[in-house]
């Protein structure tokens, strides 16, 4: 430093230096953060744990005891309330849970993977741009506005469509669902197809393949751990839906036999009749015991959907 | 037909005159006109971003996947300019075909690779299934490929070594029978022992096809190219045969590329 | 089309092919001295090599035309299409039938498989027939490829079909119900308690119920989930309990939400005793938001380039320093646009409420601070989400524009925030400096 310094008028504190004595301050904070930090990194799995656990706490005392577990997963009769011997069959709520999501999926796969293709392969930079935020604002329509419109609006429909006696259903809460997963689907798709690499486009492009072409030899067969996953994880969210089904699909507890017979679902069933029940009672208990069944079935979908995914990465790393 | 000018034309293979070209505002192309001959290896060489590989992907047009591409001039290539209105891509890349500087097999099999091409450009009744045996065997025997992968066509492509998969990568374009094989700097992600053998591999493509290469390692255009052509900053500054660009440049931005005093 | 026709050779034929060629050989091909049969003709252009033209040229190459006429100097039938058409095509791939898709590969090869046919007698020419070989224009397309331009369009519009049906359907019914909520919107609306049993007057203690809903949650989700985010980005090492954490985010985000509702009535509303209050059901939704903050914050911080972080160790900064003065003021845009995205959720979330605190009615006071604040921690409240459920399922005798006025406020109310959220991410975005 040149000794011309000292004429100088002393400079203002520049802000590293004031910094530099605040650290020196706060230094043995640093651990206490770090801490508190790893502790807040934990608490996924923490959460994740209790949700089970206070779950199965209260479901316990029937799931372990009371509860003929042949019957809960293979009679389809529910009477909770029943005065002379309640029954707690769930076999027409699992019907209704599958009839509604296996429609739902049946209209919402085709249109979510087509929509998906287009969006990533054929549309323009703007139209591209104004899809995805499209897709973004439908995924955000709460689920009890579905319910909503379902009972409302097309419900009505429904009925003057085909004549029905009533147009809260099957077809009514496939539909919904369907509406309601295809965004997580497309999106989902859009980043998987959007994931290939580039150089297998170019190179097939190379040897004068056209668009579509790509889209059918190189993309599809590329990305189709991918699309399997978003396929998945459209699946774990219909089956989890609960207010748009327990609107949009009716009270009564049956194995339909038609679209157009009203059905109930497993989530709709807790939702519906747990401000009924009291903490203690047996019907309360089995109530729990479904939001188990519910918990392992999004368990068993999402890890299934993880490990799809991972497929690709681990592949990718041959 | 007068004779003369056919077997004039028949000489050169790729011609341009005054190509220019754009990325949005920024020029890389200035009037380019150069004559590439038939049946040689041309290398194509110059510091970076001079506009080697640009000019190289405007021969098959894959210039134009990006959007803000313009381009003025012409390019003729066997006798038709490529930016008539009438030409197809997909026949213009198949006659053309485009090695590219990191081997990009598709993610199937070393058998559905190769006859990925050809597939597109015919009907899958006119290709049947010993047709296509010998046409995978052909062209991977033309690579020196074949008795490494003989035993193992169903395996992904993608796990074959870097320089197993250049050759499968050329090996891709031959089923096409292309008059003319783009090769934009192939060897860079390959080491020595594949470099070498992708070399020698263009000794035996020479006579059947034309080759146009690019190529950062000037040692390798001494060695492989027949005639040369120096680009700097968009422009074409010498193109003759090999020996006389590195040994005896007409002009003083060669020589001095050549000496290394810029890369 | 004048250039095909200068390059095209032409020739005369008379009679079929059924006769033995005749040895004449004054025949040349031309109008007055024709050929006397199709055989005769193909092997006289087949041996004569002047005749053949030349197809490895550069360009498409000529045309060799046959024509059939009754007798020698008869006039040739009006131009129009050949009644025969073969292609070759010197750059083909296939070895073809003569067809525009599959052409032969030379001349040599037309005359011969021509001749092989005309034996055959499976090749036969009338009067007033035309045998056309030509050579297909280089770079031209091919009927096969016109048939697959065909396929990409149909292809292009079916796709954009699909996504229409997607999306169109919404936005008629968005219309819809916009439209028949139009008579009760107001800001009075918005601000008046509901009356009357429920039936009429406005949704304020539902509205500001949800306010408070939501922000209690997120004084809750936003600190742990920020925090967790930047463990999980920039402490974590890649080990079994990473892993195990990343498995856990992943499945939390993936409960349904009425198992989040059964966990806050086990956990909060019995096991903590806090009764069916805001603060139970508050704890509830943080907990479901809870992942999708932690995972949207890692995302943000990933984005920030590690050659930032680099720089600040390389000068001795620790970690927590970096991540303070660095990282998360370069991340903060990703952060926030995540974290408000929930705050839209988590204002439309049912189900989590359900049984944790949000109850039917609270008559709350019409003005003053109790209209401001009406609902403490250990109250019951009002939630705007579960009063649209309820009006719709339980109330009977409320209009129709009242009903659908509640439905659009909420839908309004998750796509502004929504909208604000995507916007700030858009206009962040632009201004990123790398």
């Amino acid at each position: 430093m040149p000794e011309a310094d000292a004429n100088r008028e002393p400079s203002p504190p520049r802000p590293w230096s004031m910094l530099r004595t605040f650290h020196v301050a706060v230094d043995w904070c640093e651990p206490l953060v770090e801490w508190i930090i790893r502790i807040c990194g934990w608490s996924a799995i923490l959460f994740v744990f209790a949700i089970f656990f206070f779950v199965f706490r209260e479901g316990s005392e029937m799931l372990l005891g009371g509860l003929d577990l042949k019957e809960f997963f293979t009679s389809p009769n529910w009477r909770p309330d029943s005065v002379v011997r309640p029954q707690y069959g769930i076999l027409a709520l699992l019907a209704g849970t599958i009839s509604v999501t296996g429609l739902a999926m049946l209209i919402a796969v085709p249109l979510g993977l087509g929509a998906a293709v287009y969006v990533a392969e054929f549309a323009g930079p703007r139209s591209k741009e104004t899809l995805k935020v499209v897709i973004e604002l439908l995924a955000a329509i709460p689920s009890v506005v579905w319910g909503f419109i379902g009972y409302m609006v097309l419900g009505p429909i429904i009925i003057w469509a085909t004549g029905a006696p009533v147009g809260i259903n099957v077809l009514n809460g496939g539909i919904i669902l369907a509406l309601m997963s295809v965004p997580i689907i497309v999106s989902v798709s859009e980043d998987a197809l959007r994931a290939v690499p580039d150089s297998y486009r170019e190179a097939a492009l190379a040897l004068g393949a056209s668009r579509w072409e790509i889209v059918s030899r190189v993309l599809f067969p590329a990305a189709k751990n991918g699309l399997l996953a978003a396929v998945l994880l459209g699946v774990g969210r219909a089956i989890g839906e609960t207010m748009a089904v327990l609107m949009a699909t009716g009270h009564a507890v049956q194995i339909p036999h038609s679209l157009l017979d009203p059905v109930r679902t497993l989530t709709a069933t807790i939702a519906a009749e747990l401000g009924e029940t009291v903490s203690g009672e047996e019907h309360y208990g089995v109530l729990f015991v479904i939001g188990i069944v519910l918990f392992a079935i999004a368990f068993v979908v999402n890890l299934t959907a993880d490990l799809v995914v991972k497929g690709i990465r681990g592949e990718k790393h041959d | 037909m007068s004779e003369p000018a056919t077997s004039e034309r028949i000489e050169i293979c790729l011609h341009t005159r005054d190509l220019s070209l754009w990325y949005g505002n920024f020029q890389a192309l200035r009037n380019v006109t150069l004559n590439v001959k038939k049946g040689l290896v041309t290398g194509l060489i110059g510091p970076s971003g001079c506009g080697k590989t640009t000019l190289l992907r405007c021969f098959n047009r894959i210039n134009e996947r990006y959007g803000n591409v313009t381009t003025t001039g012409e390019i003729s290539i066997l006798g038709k300019n490529i930016y008539d209105a009438n030409v197809s891509l997909s026949e213009l890349r198949k006659t053309v075909g485009m090695v590219f500087q990191r081997p990009n097999p598709l993610p199937i099999s070393i058998y559905r690779n190769v006859l990925f091409g050809i597939r597109v450009h015919t009907r899958r009744r006119d290709l049947n299934r010993s047709q296509r045996d010998a046409l995978v065997e052909s062209s991977l025997r033309e690579v020196d490929l074949w008795d490494d992968v003989k035993d193992k066509l169903r395996m992904k492509a993608t796990r074959l070594t870097l320089e197993q998969q250049q050759k499968l990568c050329i090996a891709r374009l031959l089923p096409l029978k292309p008059r003319v094989i783009l090769m934009d700097e192939p060897c860079s992600a390959l080491d020595a022992e594949g470099t070498e053998k992708i070399e020698s591999l263009l000794e035996t493509l020479r006579e059947k096809y034309t080759v146009v290469i690019v190529t950062h390692n000037m040692a390798q255009a001494r060695r492989a190219s027949d005639e040369c052509i120096f680009m700097l900053l968009g422009e074409v500054v010498e193109h003759g045969e090999t020996s006389q660009v590195f040994f005896n440049p007409q002009h003083e931005k060669t020589e001095m590329y050549i000496q290394g005093r810029y890369g | 089309m004048t250039e095909p026709n200068s390059d095209c050779l032409q020739y005369f034929v008379t009679g079929t092919s059924e006769e033995e060629p005749r040895s004449s050989s004054d025949a040349d091909g031309s109008r007055e001295q024709p050929f006397t049969s199709l055989r005769q003709a193909l092997e006289a252009l087949g041996t004569d090599t002047s005749r053949t033209p030349s197809s490895d040229g550069n360009r498409g190459g000529p045309t060799v035309m046959l024509t059939c006429i009754a007798r020698a100097g008869a006039s040739p039938p009006p131009n129009g299409t050949p009644s025969h058409q073969y292609f070759v095509d010197p750059f083909t791939p296939a070895r073809g039938k003569g067809t525009e898709q599959a052409p032969w590969d030379s001349f040599e090869v037309a005359y011969a498989k021509l001749t092989d046919l005309a034996r055959s007698q499976q090749l036969a020419l009338r009067v007033g027939d035309r045998l056309e070989i030509c050579c297909r224009e280089v770079f031209t397309a091919t009927a096969l490829e016109k048939w697959k331009n065909i396929k990409e369009a149909i292809a292009k519009y079916v796709f954009l079909t699909m996504a229409l049906t997607c999306f169109l359907p919404v936005v008629v019914i968005l219309t819809f119900l916009l439209v028949k909520a139009w008579p009760a919107l107001s800001v009075d609306f918005l601000v008046t308690n509901p009356q009357n049993n429920l039936t009429a007057g406005g949704i304020w203690a539902p509205l500001i119920g949800t306010f408070f809903l939501v922000l209690t949650s997120l004084l809750v989700a936003a600190p742990i989930g920020i925090l967790a985010g930047v463990y999980l980005n920039e402490y974590a090492s890649d080990n079994w309990i990473t892993r195990i954490i990343n498995l856990a985010v992943m499945n939390l985000a993936g409960v349904p939400s009425i198992v989040h509702a059964l966990f806050g009535v086990g956990a909060f509303v019995h096991f903590a005793y806090m009764g069916r209050s805001l603060l139970a059901a508050a704890c509830t939704v943080a907990v479901m938001t809870l992942p999708v903050i932690i995972t949207s914050t890692r995302e943000a911080l990933a984005a920030v380039p590690m050659s930032f972080r680099e720089a600040c160790w390389n000068m001795g900064a620790t970690r927590w320093q970096t991540i303070r003065t660095i990282v998360l003021p370069n991340s903060i845009a990703g952060i926030l646009t995540g974290v408000i995205l929930q705050v839209a959720r988590a204002a439309g979330e049912t189900a989590p409420i359900l049984f944790t605190g949000a109850v039917l009615y609270v008559p709350i006071a019409d003005a003053g601070w109790e209209y401001m604040v009406p609902y403490g921690p250990n109250d019951r409240f009002m939630a705007l989400s579960y009063h649209l459920f309820a009006l719709s399922t339980q109330i009977r005798g409320i209009s129709d524009e009242l009903l659908y006025g509640t439905a659009v406020v909420l839908i309004g109310l998750v796509l502004l925030v929504n909208s604000f959220a995507i916007g700030l991410r858009i206009f962040l975005r632009s201004r990123k400096k790398w």
